[in-house]
This record gives structure tokens, C-alpha cells and sequence, in this order.
């Protein structure tokens, strides 16, 4: 882990890289700074000053003096050496290498002192990776489509050649049984919507059925059981997010489960052989969308016959797949791709795809033959051909659905030197099969497809409709927005407007929504979240996954509710439990049953500070972990930058202290000064959920002592907000605009994956007003993000092509 | 031609980093080998429905004279021909006899109760045990000197899609069925799939390069670096795709005639695709163990080629006084027959790879079948004709040998690659050891 060199943010200032102001608000050398600056470099086998030893020589100095003749004044190179001095060493590393290394040829030229003294300066003025941040202003970064936007886009480029998703809202799977083990449709008796699949019908043939052996033979030979029936349910099932999917079939009788791909069944155990009974296989699919879904089963000269449909979502339990993840109606077939690729840089907490790697560009091969060659295995279905097409209209429609292919992939009109280049030129002289399989190999490599357009100096519509797409859908563009584009209707505001209205209908706007959340919450990134059996035996993995559920139904409903009130996230003191949560956090529901929107004022619940997932995450298996949380809220919601702490310390084992409440020890633990600068304000937001046990249940005392909750914050206005217990913390933070800021922030960058600077110094104020002003609505904000962002982005390539122009005359190429 | 003798010498040979590996470790192994011994091939071909047993059995044991009708393609190999009458399916349990006919076929072993009604007796689950083919192949894998790439492969010519005990014979063990491959282009895929792969992509290459300068020039000299750096890596694929496609193989990649359909007017033409490709596969080792599956049992092949309207199964039930559908059976099996033929031809006239003689002079193809009649559904007497040297049984002969259990001679196959297993499938059919037929 690094050391970085920590600016004191003893008291008052909330630091920012502005743009063009490069330098912190105010920065304050006390003694006490160099003392700890010292003490940091201790940690390394190079330095060996005490605390309370005399201020250290001028890094400045002696770089202007030892090295800017070769590295210029501001570390940017110079004719000798045109290579700027930044990197990711730490403070420690750099010293060794001056040290050791520096001047080039006469390192004894700089004592060993100096070295440190060096170190320190240039990691902070220039050298690491926040210090050129500080330095150089924000820019729209040239990206190429990151990981999940490729994988939807291939995906959705697909579907547009098989018809809409239908997106309706029965739920449930649609139920035909039959009176005969094959599914014979004289024999079809009952038609119903089942709500789940979950029926034991022991030696007896379901309700309904007509009770005399209606038994007419199939064919003169064919032999039959009494007992015998079959039942096929199919609709759609609706995936929350990306992921692996196990699906599991229980049954002892013949059973055979097609999940997205109607051909190959996903669990086939049609024929009953030795014990197997349960059946399960794991598929890839992404979230936001609906996949098709069908079920099929029959019985016969079997003891008994029973089904049951479960799956095992990501991070959740075996689970029988509730009602709410069914609907009824048909839906066409998708393809997911399975290639593996290199996972994008998070490094400055949002997903960036501004770097390729050899990694990435061989599963985007890969990706690219999987794709091809799933197209042409289903060429005829997605290119429309029929078996009565003569061999030449084949060969236009395959003509026609290359060009289409490209044109949706590269999200433009194609001239007709594209086409030239990318549909004709790879379909000549070969056999239909090899040319498609070569359209799709050259146009999912191609930088047409693979890189955004914002930075190629035109912003057009086509450019307008992408922007809009990749921002809300993590995809491509659908074929309303390029027509609109193709119409030159993505000019003005109202127009970008109403296509945004649009859009954020689709599903796959609240999936992007509810990725956001899982980040903004740090639900990413919790651990398994196991706690000590002898003191919470009733907290067990499948109290984890309804956890997990009753905090999506929190953020569903909110979300669903067309105010969308992002204050709710603070104040709501219901929580979603079912039978098995109410038994352990309380609610009085019966042990088996259903989710329900419960109630919990008198327990202190305060939105989503106070959701026990939230709570049992940042904590240990036995105690809650007031740094943990404190670390959350002052990241998550107060947007405070925190740096890693500058010594690894192992926290003070409870029992070794067994005497001291959570909090006591809390306090002992970062009571070094080195700590005491960030912990001072880190643990008093953790204690203020103190009441929250390391399961989140609400206690009144910790080891025997009553709870104490209180803490204080200095908020970004300078003044010291008090609050004792989570109601109150929340109602500080709802009303803070440190939090609207960081939320719109953290939000912007998520969807547009750009830093919110670059679309101007003002662009976050501005937001976090109209949030403020528009009762907090967060699909307003998503909104007014999409479109501002949007109508920005033309006027920034609009002036950046100015530039351009203006720079070229100067510079020779 | 020399030959280099390992798999990472192969690579150094072509100079090909690990990230190529992907896209050339489907090329054909250029023979591995290191042992002196002779290789040995068990090939084992299905046709469904029994056989007419009037054309086919000859009619003395001994010395094979003369073939009768159904098995006169096989006129040029009498000698290495091997036809074994008294050969039993005595697998009870389970299922009607078409069914057991093909589960404990090459299983010996009783089928698991399950809900598969045939057209008789109880339903029926999987074979409750592994097939010769497998058994074989795993003991040939465990031995370096008879590793190969694959160990077995299971081809098939117009399978349904369905599985259920009808449309398999192989089981890698109890309840784990493996299904054929009976479209070609899969089998290539599974086999050669890189090597296509690369002259499609070496084909759009030259685009991808051209389009990343196009955009290059769009973008600011900070972003070119990135898209530099992209066509960079495209470069290094391009050159390691040209050094791989310039190293000689050995033998040839076989193509194959585009935009057959799997269906049953194409079996023919389906029928000479996979016998080309597996007799590619042996020559490229790929395998030491295949298996070909004609339809599947109760097989509804309709052999319009031979101006037979009427689908086999359906023919097969006529009973023997029925004229017209024996004759019309002896054509379907003659026929079969042919594609036997033309499969040891194909054996006979290639040469054993860095070897002596021909591929059938180490390989034995066994063809045989689900029932010994049709219409009675009997599992006595199971057609086997064996044809080859592989095994190092006396050819030439056709025996008589009463009433023996399968198992035995499943048994026989297994010893006679070296694998001496004490018993296969249900032991108590195999108190008497391997037949001995060496």
C-alpha cells in the first residue's frame, strides 16, 4: 500500500480539484504536519528521523536547484528529457530511487535527506496521479465502450433483428395441462396462470382433472397409465441484473427446462433415470431484460409426481422463483455472449474504458467469432429467409441484413464507401455463410463500433442519439433514435428532451439506476456477509438473501413511484421483511410469511443508513464496525475523498478489551495522531449508528453500557453539526448540501463515465440546484444529467474543434 | 516431412506467443509420438432394426468363402473380415427390446428404471453403466504413449435432436449419455474451428487496420496514442496468424461442401462428410476411438436414393413372409453396408501416418446393430461383423459360436487393446472371460 503524502485537513476545507484553480483552498504547514510527515516516512527502511526532530530541508528548492535543468521546473520534461515526471510511486519509493539513482550519473550529488525532502515535494506538486489530476483540467475523455457496454450492444444489436420485448405485466407463467403424457391438444384440460411452480401432486392427478381414465389412445399401439399427465408453462422471466444464474428443477418425473434458447434445453432430464431429482445447470444473462422461459413435465407409471421451479440469483440463496420475476407473455430469443474479458479500471470510481489492452483485444476477437458464428446459424430467422426465397432473393436479404448490421452497429448512415468497405467487399466471393460470418468479425473489431464518438471533432445527431443511448442504456442506440437523428430531430433541447422521456422508460434505464445504487451503496464491494453463530445462530445466509430482497424492493418501489424522492432514502423508516426477517429484526408477521412494507419508527430505522444489510456489511462477525460505516457515509453520501490510512493497523481484538464498549474501543484504537486527522470525523458518523448491532438489529445497551450514539461533523460551511442516533443523523444528511452534491456527482459520473468537470466548473452546482429545486426527483435528475451532459457535449466539441483549428496553424503536424 | 516432438516445440517452431494459442490449438497435431509400439483403433458403426438373416449370415462357420447379399460390398476385404454369429444381447430389465437393444448395446449392463415407455414391457431410464467405446477410450488416455487430443469421437448421421434412450449408445457412465455429432460442420468446428476462424479474420484485418487510421485522424494527438496502441495489437495478430498459416501440415484440412442440410434426403452425402472427417481425425490422431451412429434405434430412415418409399422401422415390422419388404430390407442394410465399405476403403487406401501400412491394418471396425431381427424383435444373434487388423484377431473367418452373452465380446475388445479388464457391464454374463478370437 502506498504512503501518500496527507494534506491536513485538521479543520474546515473539503478540497476539490478545481479547474484552473490547481492548487488546494488552503493547505496549513503546521508543525504539526511536518512532525507527522515524518513519521510517515518512518515506515520505510530509508528514513529514520524521531518525532519532534527540526523541520526538514526545502524540496522545492533543491529540485529547482538539483533538477529541473532535466526535468523542467514543473517536472514536464525538457528537450533532454521530454518525459513528464508522474507515475504511482509512493513518497518512500521515490526517495530510494533519487537516492539511489538521481542526477543521472552523480546520485551522490543528493544526500540521502535531500532525497526525502525531493520525494515529498514532487508527489505532491506534480508527481502522483491526484497531484496531476489537481494539474491538468478535466477533459472529455476519448473512450471506447467498456466491457458491459459491449456485451449489450452485441446483445441488443441482435434483438432489434427479432421484433420488440414485449413488456407486459401479468405475472405469473402461463399453465396448459394435459390428460396424456405428450402434449396432445385434444387432451389439454386446464389453462390457467400459475404464480409459481411449486406443486406436489403425490399419486393423484391434479385438481381439475377429469376423474373417469379419459384415456384415447394415440396411436393402436401405444400404451398409457391412468395416472399419467404432462403440463408446459412458459413466459418470461424477468433477470434483475447481470450476472450467472443457476436454475434448478425438482421433480422425480420427466422434466425439461428451456431458458432463453428454445432449441437446446438448458436442464434436460426428460427421461427419469436412478435417483436424480434434482436437476440444475447455469446460464449468463443480462440484466433489465426478459428472457423466454419454458417449462415442461410429465408423468407416468411414477409412484409420485411433483415439480419445483427454483433458481440461485448472484449473491442470493436457493430460492423458488418468486411471482414478481414471471410474466405471461412470449418474448424472442436473445444471444448473451459468454468470452471472458479483461474487467475495466474503477480506479477513480466509476467503470473508464480509456485504455486497450492485448487482453482485451483478444476477447474482443473471441467475442467477435461467437457472435458471427451464432449468426450464421440463425441467419435465416434474423435475415427474414423463408424456404420459399429463390436463391436470389436469399442473397439480397442477406445483402440487406449485413447492411443493417452494420448500420446499427456503427449507430450512423452508412456512405457508400462504407458500404462498399464493410458490406460488400467481405461478402464477395465467398459463400454466403463465410461473407456474413466476415461482416460481423469486421465490424465488431472495427473502431466504428468499438470507440465512442464524442472526441472525433462532430458531435452530429448520429453522435447525439449515442450519447443518449450509452448514457441511459449502456447500449446502442434503437431505431427511434437514429431515425430521429436521421430527421435532424436531436437539434434542440425539447427534442433531446422528449427522447429522454422516452427512453427512461425502458427497463434498462432502471437497470443502469439500480448498478448505480449497488455502488453508491457499496453493496459491490461488502464481503460475504457471515456473522459468529454463537452469538446471532438465528443470522444465517438465507437471512443475508432476504436482506438483499427487501432492500431491492425498498429501491423498486421508490424508484418505481414517479416522484422518485431521493430524500426517502434518508427518512423512510420502513423496511420490507417477510416472515423470516420480521422473526429476527421484529414486525409480527407469521414465519412463512410474504414480503411486506412494515413499520419500524420506534427501532430508529432511518432509510437506507439504517437497512440491516447495510448495517450487518460494514461490520465484523461479532461487533459492529463504527469505521466501516463512518467510512461510508463520509464517502458514499458526504463525497468526502478519504485517502488510505498511512499505517496498516490491525483493529484491537474485542475480546482482548473485553470490558469496553464498541465505541471505547473504537476510540482507543485511532487514538494515535496519525489517526486522529480523518478519525476524528470518520468514527463519530459511525457512532452515530451505534444502536445497530453487527447485525443491524437496534440494541439499547453494548455490553452492558447504554448505547452512546452521539457525534459531531464540521460541515463544509464551517460550522459543527451535532446529532445523537441514526433519525438524526439522517435528517442532517438529507438536508446537506455536501450530500445533494455528492450524490449528483457520484450519479453523473456513473452514467456518463466522464468526469462532471469537463462539462464545466459550474455543471455539479447547477445540477444539485435543480435537484434541490425539483423536490429531489431522481429521475428528474437523471434526467436534466442526460440532457444537460448531452446539449454540453456539442458546444465542448464544437469549441474544442475551434481550438483545434486555431493550434493547427500554429503546430506542424 | 519431419515432425517436431512436442506440443511446445510445435509452438517455438511457429514462433507463436500464448495469446495466439487460443486461435491455433485447434490445428491437427502433427503425430506426437514416442512409443515404437503400433497404434490401435477401434472404430464401431450402428445401423438400427436388425437385419434380414436369410442375406446376411453365411452359412458355415470357418473359413469365409463367400458373402451373401447384404454383406457383398465387403467382397474386397473377405479376408480381414471377421463375422460372428451367436453373439447375445442377454440384458433383461427394463424396457422393451428396441430400447435394450440399444442402451446395453455397448453398456452390457441392464437399463435404470425410469418413465420412457417403449413399445412394451416397463419404462425405462439410462444404461446404468459406461460403454465399451468409453471404458476404452479412458484406458487408452490414462497412457501417455496413446494419448490423443480427443480419445474418442462420437459421429453421427441424422439423429434426431431428442435424447432419450433411443437416440444414444455411448455413456461416458451410469445416466451420463454423450450425444453424437451428426452435423458435419459442428464435428469440424469441434475439430479444425480455429483454422477457419483465421482466414476469416486475416480476411478483415487489413480493413480493421485501415478504419483505426481513418479514426486516428479524427482524433486529438493525446487519443491517437490509444488507438496506436489498438492497431498495434491488431498488427501482432495479423503476423501471428500469417506465421501459423505458413508453418506445413502434415496433411491436409479437409473441406467440406458448404450448405448441407441434416436431413433424411441428404443422408447419403451426410454419410461420405463423416466418414471423411473421421478418417481425417485418425490420420491427424485426434482419436483412437470413434463411433459412427446411422438414425438412431427404431430409425425412420426413408431411402428414396434406392427408390424406397417406406421408412425402415416401419418395413421392419412386415414379417418375413412379406416379399416386398425383404427385399426392400436387404437393399436398406446392403446399403448400410456400402457405407461400411467405403469407410475401410477410405482406411485401406490411406496410409498409417509414421508407420507401416495402412490405417485398417490398425484399425478394427465393428458394425453391428440394436436388435438381430426386426420384426421379431429378437436380441439373440446381434449382427457383429468385424473388419480390419487392429486387434489382432484371426480374420478371414466367420464362427459360430452358439449362444454367447455380449459382454464377452465387449470384453474381447478391451483385452485385445490391452485394457484386461476382469468383467464389463453386468459381471454375471461374463464368467467365462474374453472370446477368444485372436
Amino acid at each position: 500500500m502506498s504512503i501518500y503524502f496527507q494534506d491536513i485537513r485538521a479543520y474546515s476545507f473539503f478540497w476539490k480539484p478545481e479547474k484552473g484553480s490547481q492548487r488546494i483552498r488552503c493547505r496549513r504547514l503546521t508543525s504539526a504536519s511536518l512532525i507527522l510527515s515524518s513519521l510517515w516516512l518512518l515506515c520505510g527502511p530509508l528514513s529514520a528521523a524521531d518525532p519532534g526532530s527540526p523541520p526538514t530541508l526545502d524540496g522545492a528548492a533543491i529540485f529547482q536547484a538539483k533538477c529541473a535543468q532535466c526535468h523542467g521546473a514543473a517536472g514536464e520534461g525538457t528537450k533532454d528529457y521530454p518525459i513528464s515526471l508522474t507515475g504511482d510511486k509512493s513518497i518512500h519509493e521515490l526517495a530510494k530511487v533519487i537516492d539511489e539513482t538521481m542526477p543521472e550519473g552523480e546520485p551522490e550529488l543528493v544526500s540521502r535527506e535531500e532525497s526525502e525532502a525531493l520525494a515529498a515535494y514532487i508527489h505532491d506538486a506534480f508527481y502522483s496521479p491526484i497531484a496531476q489530476a489537481r494539474i491538468k483540467p478535466a477533459t472529455v475523455e476519448f473512450s471506447r465502450l467498456t466491457v458491459r457496454q459491449f456485451e449489450n450492444s452485441v446483445s441488443d444489436l441482435l434483438l432489434s433483428f427479432r421484433g420488440r420485448q414485449s413488456n407486459s405485466t401479468e405475472q405469473g407463467l402461463k399453465a396448459e395441462y394435459y390428460n396424456l403424457r405428450s402434449f396432445n391438444k385434444n387432451k389439454r384440460v386446464i389453462e390457467r396462470i400459475d404464480p409459481i411452480v411449486d406443486f406436489s401432486f403425490g399419486a393423484e392427478k391434479p385438481e381439475g382433472f377429469p376423474t373417469e381414465p379419459d384415456m384415447e389412445k394415440r396411436r393402436s399401439d401405444d400404451i398409457h397409465d391412468n395416472l399419467e399427465f404432462s403440463i408446459r408453462w412458459q413466459g418470461q422471466i424477468f433477470i434483475p441484473e447481470t450476472g450467472d444464474y443457476e436454475f434448478i428443477v425438482e421433480s422425480e418425473n420427466g422434466v425439461r427446462l428451456f431458458v432463453n434458447d428454445p432449441r437446446k434445453p438448458l436442464c434436460d432430464a426428460w427421461v427419469s433415470s436412478g435417483s436424480d431429482t434434482i436437476h440444475r445447470n447455469q446460464i449468463h444473462l443480462l440484466g433489465g431484460r426478459r428472457y423466454q422461459i419454458r417449462l415442461e413435465f410429465f408423468r407416468y407409471k411414477q409412484k409420485t409426481a411433483s415439480i419445483k421451479l427454483k433458481w440461485k440469483r448472484p449473491q442470493h440463496v436457493e430460492e423458488l422463483i418468486p411471482t414478481r420475476f414471471l410474466f405471461t407473455d412470449r418474448t424472442p430469443e436473445q444471444f448473451v455472449l459468454t468470452t471472458p474479458f479483461p474487467p475495466d479500471d474503477r480506479s477513480v470510481g466509476y467503470e473508464r474504458a480509456t485504455s486497450v489492452s492485448k487482453g482485451w483485444q483478444d476477447a474482443v476477437v473471441q467475442a467477435s467469432l461467437e457472435t458471427a458464428d451464432y449468426v450464421v446459424d440463425r441467419l435465416n430467422s434474423l435475415a427474414g429467409i423463408g424456404d420459399k426465397n429463390s436463391p436470389e432473393e436469399r442473397t439480397q436479404k442477406i445483402r440487406q441484413f449485413c447492411k443493417k448490421f452494420v448500420e446499427r452497429a456503427y449507430r450512423k448512415t452508412l456512405s457508400p464507401d462504407e458500404i462498399k468497405m464493410f458490406v460488400e467487399t467481405p461478402l464477395a466471393d465467398v459463400p454466403s455463410e463465410t461473407g456474413v460470418k466476415r461482416v460481423v468479425l469486421l465490424t465488431l473489431m472495427s473502431p466504428e463500433f468499438l470507440y465512442r464518438e464524442h472526441g472525433r471533432n462532430q458531435f452530429d445527431d448520429a453522435a447525439m442519439a449515442s450519447w443518449l443511448a450509452f448514457t441511459l442504456w449502456d447500449s446502442l442506440p434503437d431505431d427511434q433514435l437514429l431515425e430521429a437523428a436521421r430527421k435532424n430531430e436531436l437539434r434542440t433541447r425539447e427534442q433531446v428532451t422528449r427522447q429522454v422521456d422516452r427512453m427512461l422508460q425502458d427497463p434498462r434505464t432502471r437497470d443502469k439506476l439500480n448498478q448505480f445504487f449497488t455502488q453508491w451503496l457499496r453493496l459491490d464491494r461488502m464481503p460475504e456477509i457471515v456473522k459468529s453463530q454463537e452469538l446471532f445462530p438465528d443470522f444465517n445466509a438465507r437471512i443475508v438473501s432476504d436482506l438483499r430482497d427487501s432492500l431491492e424492493l425498498f429501491l423498486n418501489e421508490l424508484l418505481e413511484s414517479p416522484e422518485a424522492d431521493f430524500r426517502r432514502l434518508f427518512l423512510d423508516d420502513s423496511l420490507y421483511v417477510n416472515g423470516r426477517l420480521s422473526q429476527f429484526y421484529g414486525g409480527e408477521l407469521a414465519a412463512d410469511a410474504p414480503f411486506e412494507k412494515i413499520s419500524f419508527k420506534e427501532k430508529a430505522r432511518s432509510g437506507v443508513l439504517t437497512h440491516p444489510l447495510l448495517l450487518a456489511g460494514f461490520a465484523y462477525d461479532q461487533e459492529s464496525s463504527p469505521i466501516h460505516r463512518g467510512v461510508f457515509i463520509a464517502r458514499s453520501l458526504l463525497g468526502r475523498r478519504l485517502k488510505p490510512p498511512p499505517e496498516a493497523v490491525a483493529p484491537l481484538a474485542p475480546d482482548l478489551h473485553a470490558d469496553l464498549t464498541t465505541r471505547a474501543r473504537v476510540l482507543l484504537q485511532t487514538s494515535a495522531d496519525a489517526c486522529r486527522t480523518c478519525h476524528y470525523m470518520i468514527n463519530d458518523l459511525g457512532f452515530s449508528l451505534e444502536h445497530f448491532d453487527a447485525t443491524g438489529r437496534y440494541r439499547e445497551l453494548d455490553k452492558d453500557h447504554p448505547v452512546d450514539a452521539h457525534g459531531v461533523y464540521l460541515n463544509r460551511a464551517g460550522v459543527e453539526v451535532s446529532f445523537a442516533g441514526s433519525e438524526e443523523i439522517s435528517e442532517f444528511l438529507v438536508a446537506a448540501p455536501e450530500v445533494h452534491e455528492a450524490f449528483v456527482e457520484q450519479l453523473f459520473q456513473f452514467t456518463i463515465r466522464q468526469p462532471i468537470r469537463a462539462f464545466g466548473p459550474d455543471e455539479l452546482t447547477l445540477l444539485a440546484e435543480h435537484f434541490r429545486s425539483h423536490q429531489f426527483n431522481i429521475h428528474g435528475l437523471l434526467k436534466e444529467i442526460t440532457v444537460d451532459s448531452a446539449m454540453k457535449m456539442k458546444s465542448i466539441e464544437e469549441e474544442s474543434l475551434r481550438t483545434a483549428g486555431n493550434s493547427a496553424e500554429k503546430t506542424e503536424k | 516431412m519431419t515432425q517436431t516432438t512436442t506440443r511446445r516445440d510445435f509452438l517455438r517452431h511457429l514462433g507463436i506467443s500464448a495469446a495466439a494459442f487460443p486461435f491455433i490449438c485447434n490445428l491437427p497435431s502433427l503425430g506426437f509420438e514416442s512409443s515404437q509400439a503400433r497404434k490401435q483403433r477401434l472404430i464401431i458403426l450402428f445401423s438400427p432394426n436388425g437385419v434380414v438373416r436369410k442375406n446376411f449370415w453365411p452359412n458355415e462357420a470357418g473359413e469365409l468363402n463367400e458373402f451373401k447379399e447384404i454383406l457383398k460390398p465387403l467382397e474386397p476385404f473377405r479376408d480381414r473380415t471377421l463375422v460372428l454369429n451367436g453373439v447375445c444381447d442377454k440384458i433383461r430389465g427394463d424396457g422393451d427390446n428396441h430400447m435394450r437393444g440399444m442402451g446395453c448395446l455397448l453398456t452390457g449392463i441392464e437399463l435404470f428404471p425410469g418413465n420412457i415407455q417403449g413399445g412394451s414391457d416397463t419404462p425405462a431410464g439410462w444404461a446404468s453403466g459406461i460403454s465399451i467405446d468409453q471404458e476404452i477410450k479412458n484406458f487408452l488416455q490414462s497412457q501417455p504413449e496413446t494419448q490423443t487430443r480427443f480419445g474418442s469421437l462420437e459421429f453421427g448421421v441424422v439423429v434426431p435432436e431428442r435424447a432419450d434412450t433411443w437416440t444414444r449408445m455411448v455413456y461416458s457412465g451410469p445416466n451420463r449419455p454423450i450425444a453424437p455429432i451428426d452435423n458435419p460442420y459442428q464435428m469440424f468446428r469441434k475439430l479444425y474451428g480455429g483454422v477457419k476462424d483465421q482466414e476469416s479474420l486475416k480476411s478483415v484485418l487489413d480493413i480493421v487496420s485501415a478504419d483505426l487510421k481513418k479514426v486516428e485522424s479524427m482524433v486529438s494527438a493525446e487519443d491517437q496514442k490509444l488507438l496506436l496502441e489498438h492497431a498495434s495489437f491488431v498488427r501482432q495478430m495479423e503476423q501471428e496468424i500469417t506465421a501459423a498459416q505458413k508453418n506445413p501440415m502434415t496433411h491436409a484440412i479437409p473441406q467440406l461442401d458448404p450448405g448441407v442440410v441434416v436431413a433424411n434426403d441428404n443422408l447419403p452425402q451426410l454419410a461420405r462428410m463423416q466418414i471423411d472427417l473421421m478418417v481425417n481425425s485418425l490420420v491427424s490422431d485426434f482419436a483412437r476411438v470413434a463411433t459412427l451412429q446411422f438414425t438412431h434405434s427404431v430409425g425412420q430412415a426413408r431411402m428414396k436414393w434406392l427408390e424406397i418409399d417406406e421408412t425402415h422401422h416401419t418395413l421392419s415390422h412386415e414379417p418375413n413372409s412379406n416379399e416386398d419388404a425383404q427385399t426392400k430390407l436387404t437393399k436398406i442394410n446392403q446399403w448400410y453396408c456400402e457405407q461400411l465399405a467405403y469407410l475401410v476403403q477410405k482406411l485401406a487406401d490411406t496410409p498409417e501416418p509414421g508407420g507401416q501400412g495402412s490405417l485398417l491394418d490398425n484399425t478394427t471396425v465393428v458394425w453391428t446393430n440394436e436388435l438381430g431381427e426386426g420384426n421379431s424383435h429378437t436380441l439373440n444373434n446381434i449382427p457383429f461383423v468385424l473388419i480390419g487388423n487392429g486387434l489382432n484377431f484371426k480374420m478371414g473367418q466367420s464362427l459360430k459360436l452358439g449362444s454367447v452373452p455380449h459382454n464377452r465380446l465387449l470384453m474381447s475388445f478391451a483385452h485385445a487393446m490391452g485394457h484386461h479388464i476382469p468383467h464389463f457391464g453386468n459381471a454375471s454374463f461374463c464368467e467365462l472371460g474374453p472370446l477368444n478370437l485372436g
